[in-house]
């Protein structure tokens, strides 16, 4: 029963095919949405796409060429504009005051819908006022002059006075531009809370992803003008989407602490005009995503293994399209998989372990590091991490790590130093593995790998 | 600082507002009373305060000098008089024009309007018709005309749409300004013997005022600063911005055009009666800003008065600085108001301009 007369008292903000147009080139189309008390909208997209023009629209500065937009059910380009003060308060970009008005001065001037034409401002009008300038903590800065608080402080003062009109509808356009990490969360936690409490409908524009993810409930993507999506945020905000519109890879994962979608864009990928060399991974549990993405990226053909499906690097390596020899999740290494992944190696030119805790279970892997050793691979061991550590094998893998230290592997002290020498060795490398192959092909002609092709490709850099 | 104590700072500030206005009224009565004392013809007080209450029925009249009477109230007091109506009149307007187009430069000439006014008066000087129309001359017709024309001129060009944005009505005013001064400039140049008429024109003065000219002025000096009191929120929120303006509930084109028609008037009324009095417009509102802040609400009542004051001032001086030289001889108020005003203006700026930086 509640629920219902609550509802019953909800704005409700519904916009219909709206199309709007500077002179002939059409900026907004065939948009429509509908929004409730109590909701929060993310409005994402990339520049140009129509995020400013919406707000804009809804907030009539631009009227649409077609369609409608209503608020509680009447056209709001047909209402009063003080009417609309009343209801619907605007956080824009930028702001520039124009003379030397106080902090206060400017919050009271949200107050300006609600009163009389020769109305001074009441105690009541103080007492929001002074509501709102807490809220935002800024109530300290109440009598300095606008011009000399920082960018901000001028954000929040600006944020004051929208909430001192008392909106029912908050709209935001990119309303974090110039606040640092505490501020933002502050201020957006404080909207949040008025969004779930006061039922304030709330329409903001956002570039950051995970700031958005946080707190909206429901998102629209813009894409050339019109919705590309719309829905539940974690309908909308996924990596395909964020692929198709914005033309970045991007992570999309559930935050552990957070319990909201996080999302990591990676850097739009360099398209090395060749393959340096392969690279083989021997990595897990993570210690490998940042370094398959940092190889890609520099030109190398990366491969990985042995991972367990649903290891971090295991579905790092799936985003990435790396090719990995994978082992059931959760279980030991079987010797076929061992096989496999000694094959793989074998078609590297060079291997890289990572720092990865050792268990029963992948004991392997670090046998699989010495087999390249000794088959002639240059091999290096990033022993980033102390060995006693993450040795959960009663010291065997410890044995093994200070076997593939006698056996001459490379040990670098972390990953920026393995990225160091291979700038600069890439070169030696080929001579290096040119004289493997002779070694190797005097040893055992029949194993020697199929080097012809990767060589082929080596030869161009 | 307590919170308590910010709220009340607030208070105090806006409800000592009437008490600033009060007092302001009462140095204009007496700025006004002591102006009357200066002239050529000396008149000591006791008969000046005797020819004011003989006026207004108080005190027998058969104690006045009948010389002294007419000096007074034929020549001085419309004179000062018109001094009040004009200053108020440019300040007030000064105010509006700074506050719509949100730019501390902005007055009357922004808009093309002291340039159609100087058009016309100059027009009408050459033509030497010495036409009367409901007792005015024909230059403070035709100025009247030429300034409310050129305002419309501006205006119309500058829209888009059913919106007139500030930077297309500062472009166009800015040229139409240079246009119509260009045309004056024309003027003067084939005036021969009514060149003197044109110039004196230009820089302002009161040497000629008559009682109908106050009466001809008074009506659009009181409406235009009544209704721009309206607007005084309004500015403020101008201050703002426009689009902010807007979504506080100002409906922004609306207050921009009866602001600036009415800044135009105001101004049309001032120069008919005196033309073009420099430095007022643009300095009065900054230098009452700079005293009383940027509240609009008590910033266009003090700055009318202030300006109403300071004009009858420079009067006043214009009246007497060249006695010693040549006792009929007086300066133009126009070329008083620059002389002393600008310096003035500029050591107070000196005093304050930190909060001029933005």
């Amino acid at each position: 029963m509640q629920h219902e007369r609550l509802v019953a008292n909800l704005v409700l903000l519904n916009v219909d095919g709206v199309e709007c147009r500077y002179g002939s080139v059409k900026v907004l189309e065939d948009v429509s949405l509908s929004v409730e008390g109590g909701d929060f909208v993310g409005i994402l997209g990339p520049n140009g796409s129509g995020k400013t023009t919406l707000l804009k629209s809804i907030s009539r500065i631009l009227k649409p060429h077609k369609g409608t937009i209503l608020l509680n059910e009447a056209d709001i380009y047909s209402l009063k504009s003080v009417e609309v003060a009343k209801q619907l308060a605007v956080v824009p970009q930028e702001t520039s005051i124009g003379f030397n008005f106080s902090a206060l001065d400017i919050v009271l001037m949200g107050r300006n819908p609600h009163m009389k034409r020769f109305q001074m401002e009441s105690e009541k009008d103080m007492a929001i006022a002074r509501k709102v300038m807490n809220l935002t903590n800024i109530w300290h800065l109440a009598e300095r002059p606008m011009n000399e608080l920082s960018g901000g402080e001028k954000q929040r003062v600006i944020i004051a006075r929208a909430l001192a009109q008392e909106p029912k509808i908050l709209l935001l356009d990119e309303p974090l531009t110039h606040l640092d990490i505490m501020n933002q969360l502050e201020i957006m936690d404080l909207v949040k809370d008025l969004c779930v409490k006061e039922k304030l409908v709330v329409l903001a524009v956002f570039h950051d992803f995970n700031l958005a993810a946080r707190y909206c409930k429901s998102a629209i993507m813009l894409k050339d003008s019109r919705i590309f999506a719309a829905g539940n945020l974690t309908e909308v905000l996924t990596s395909e989407n964020i692929k198709s519109v914005f033309n970045v890879d991007a992570i999309v994962q559930k935050h552990l602490v957070t319990n909201s979608v996080f999302v990591v864009p990676l850097s739009p990928q360099k398209t090395s005009s060749y393959k340096k060399c392969s690279i083989h991974l021997i990595c897990g549990a993570g210690t490998g995503t940042a370094l398959m993405k940092i190889l890609l990226d520099e030109g190398y053909s990366v491969t990985a293994g042995v991972l367990n499906v649903l290891d971090t690097d295991f579905e790092t390596a799936q985003f990435l399209k790396i090719p990995v020899t994978t082992e059931a999740p959760f279980s030991p290494i079987t010797e076929k998989t061992h096989k496999a992944n000694l094959d793989m190696i074998s078609e590297a030119s060079l291997v890289v372990l990572t720092s990865v805790p050792f268990g029963f279970g992948n004991l392997q892997n670090l046998e699989a590091a010495i087999a390249a050793v000794e088959r002639g691979i240059p091999t290096f061991v990033i022993d980033e991490v102390p060995i006693e550590r993450r040795d959960f094998t009663k010291g065997k893998a410890k044995a093994l790590l200070e076997e593939l230290r006698s056996k001459c592997a490379e040990f670098v002290k972390d990953q920026n130093e393995l990225l160091s020498i291979l700038n600069v060795s890439v070169e030696n490398l080929k001579i290096a593995k040119e004289e493997r192959d002779r070694i190797l092909a005097h040893l055992k002609p029949e194993e020697v790998p199929k080097e012809t092709k990767i060589r082929s490709k080596d030869e161009k850099s | 600082m307590s919170t308590d104590e910010v709220e009340s700072t607030f208070f105090r500030r806006t409800s000592r507002w009437k008490l600033i206005v009060l007092l302001l009224v009462l140095a204009l009565i007496i700025t006004v009373i002591v102006s009357l004392n200066v002239g050529y013809a000396q008149i000591p007080f006791p008969d000046i305060l005797g020819i004011l209450g003989k006026q207004i029925g108080l005190i027998d009249p058969s104690l006045i000098s009948s010389q002294n009477e007419a000096i007074i109230v034929q020549i001085r007091l419309p004179r000062i008089l018109a001094g009040v109506l004009v200053g108020a009149a440019l300040a007030a307007a000064g105010v509006l024009y700074q506050g719509v187009f949100k730019n501390p430069m902005a007055d009357s000439y922004v808009l093309g309007v002291s340039a159609g006014a100087a058009v016309g008066a100059s027009f009408s000087i050459l033509s030497g018709i010495g036409f009367v129309f409901l007792g005015l001359r024909l230059v403070q017709v035709a100025a009247f005309v030429g300034a409310i024309s050129a305002m419309f001129l501006v205006y119309n060009i500058s829209r888009v749409g059913s919106r007139v944005p500030i930077t297309t009505l500062l472009l166009c005013g800015i040229a139409v300004n240079f246009f119509l001064f260009a045309v004056v400039g024309l003027l003067e140049v084939i005036a021969g013997d009514e060149l003197h008429a044109i110039v004196f024109w230009l820089v302002g003065g009161f040497s000629n005022v008559l009682w109908r000219d106050i009466w001809a002025v008074l009506p659009f000096v009181i409406i235009g600063i009544v209704a721009a009191y309206f607007y005084v929120r309004d500015l403020n929120l101008l201050a703002m911005g426009e689009e902010t303006a807007h979504h506080l509930g100002v409906n922004v084109e609306r207050a921009k055009q009866v602001l600036l028609v009415l800044a135009s008037l105001l101004t049309a009324a001032a120069v008919s009666i005196c033309g073009l009095v420099g430095f007022v417009g643009l300095m009065i509102p900054h230098l009452t800003r700079l005293v009383i802040g940027p509240d609009h609400r008590i910033l266009l009542p003090t700055s009318t008065i202030i300006g109403a004051i300071f004009l009858v001032i420079c009067d006043d001086l214009a009246r007497v600085v060249a006695t010693p030289f040549a006792s009929t001889l007086e300066l133009p108020v126009g070329i008083i108001t620059m002389l002393f005003g600008a310096p003035f203006f500029i050591f107070l700026f000196k005093k304050k301009k930190q909060s001029y930086a933005a």
